[in-house]
């Protein structure tokens, strides 16, 4: 089952070319700018190996929730297994939540962190 | 010696377990949804932090109020399908998954209390640990032949279209 929506804190998004009706402050670009290239930079998921999860479940997890081919999806189990993690997938941070938030329905044990 | 696990050519899904087997797991999974009410230290495992770095603390309490109900939730419905179904001859493949659910549900909470690492050896049949270690090995068993069932179903190639 998927979680509820999250409930954003800032408004809908403008299509694109509409500009905003605000004006800005000079001062406060280079702050906004930063925010957005922090907002723009993709959420990692990341599994962590642990000592209780079947290789072979890992593996199959991996097919059914991101639909990876048993090669890929093995080839990532064996990352975690060897290297103690790897980035099973990657997006928005609302994406990343539910995806980690799906790994965690299955026991395994998902984090998720911003690029950088 | 073929699986003692099998899906009919009705769909339903056949585990051929012992009478004892079923009543053990049955009595399992009806000891975890007290533990997950009370958030028992012991089922800590099965509510792994999203954000773990120092400075997404608040998000990470975001995360928690967000999800935690629906995957305790999640957690009790399939361990209620075991125990509801854990005497029955053939499962429909909703009961099916939920007991792969809650095969691991368990095997994680024994295998966290018995501090599981890898390589570890079965502890000395004499070590009050024994039979515990003796159930962790047991849900593994049926885990892999479960997965091993349905991976059939998965297609090698994935899916073109990635996640969902």
């Amino acid at each position: 089952m998927r979680p509820p929506t999250r409930r954003r804190r800032g408004g809908a998004t403008l299509p694109s070319g509409v500009m905003p009706p605000e004006t800005v402050p000079v001062g406060d670009i280079e702050t906004i700018i930063d925010q957005e290239t922090t907002e723009d930079r993709p959420w990692l998921v990341i599994v962590w190996n642990d000592p209780i999860n079947l290789m072979s479940f890992v593996t199959f997890v991996l097919q059914k929730l991101f639909g990876y081919s048993k090669e890929k999806a093995t080839a990532l189990m064996l990352d975690i297994h060897h290297k103690g993690r790897a980035v099973v997938s990657s997006g928005t941070r609302e994406r990343a939540e539910l995806d980690v938030y799906r790994l965690h329905e299955h026991g395994l044990w998902a984090t998720m962190e911003q690029s950088g | 010696m073929s699986s003692p696990i099998k899906r009919r050519r009705d769909g339903r899904y056949v585990i051929r377990l012992d009478a004892n087997a079923r009543v053990v797991l049955a009595n399992l999974a009806a000891q975890l949804p007290e533990a997950l009410d009370a958030r028992d230290p012991m089922v800590r495992r099965l509510f792994p932090p999203a954000y773990t770095a120092d400075d997404q603390a608040a998000a990470e309490r975001d995360y928690r109020e967000l999800v935690d109900t629906a995957l305790t939730n999640h957690h009790l419905r399939s361990l209620e399908t075991l125990v509801s179904t854990a005497e029955t001859d053939s499962l429909s493949e909703e009961e099916f998954l939920a007991w792969l659910d809650a095969v691991g549900s368990l095997r994680l909470v024994l295998g966290t209390r018995l501090d599981v690492h890898e390589d570890m050896e079965a502890p000395d049949p004499q070590d009050p640990r024994a039979a515990e270690y003796g159930l962790f090995v047991f849900l593994g068993e049926l885990q892999y032949l479960m997965v091993e069932l349905l991976a059939e179903d998965l297609p090698d190639e994935g899916r073109p279209e990635g996640a969902l």
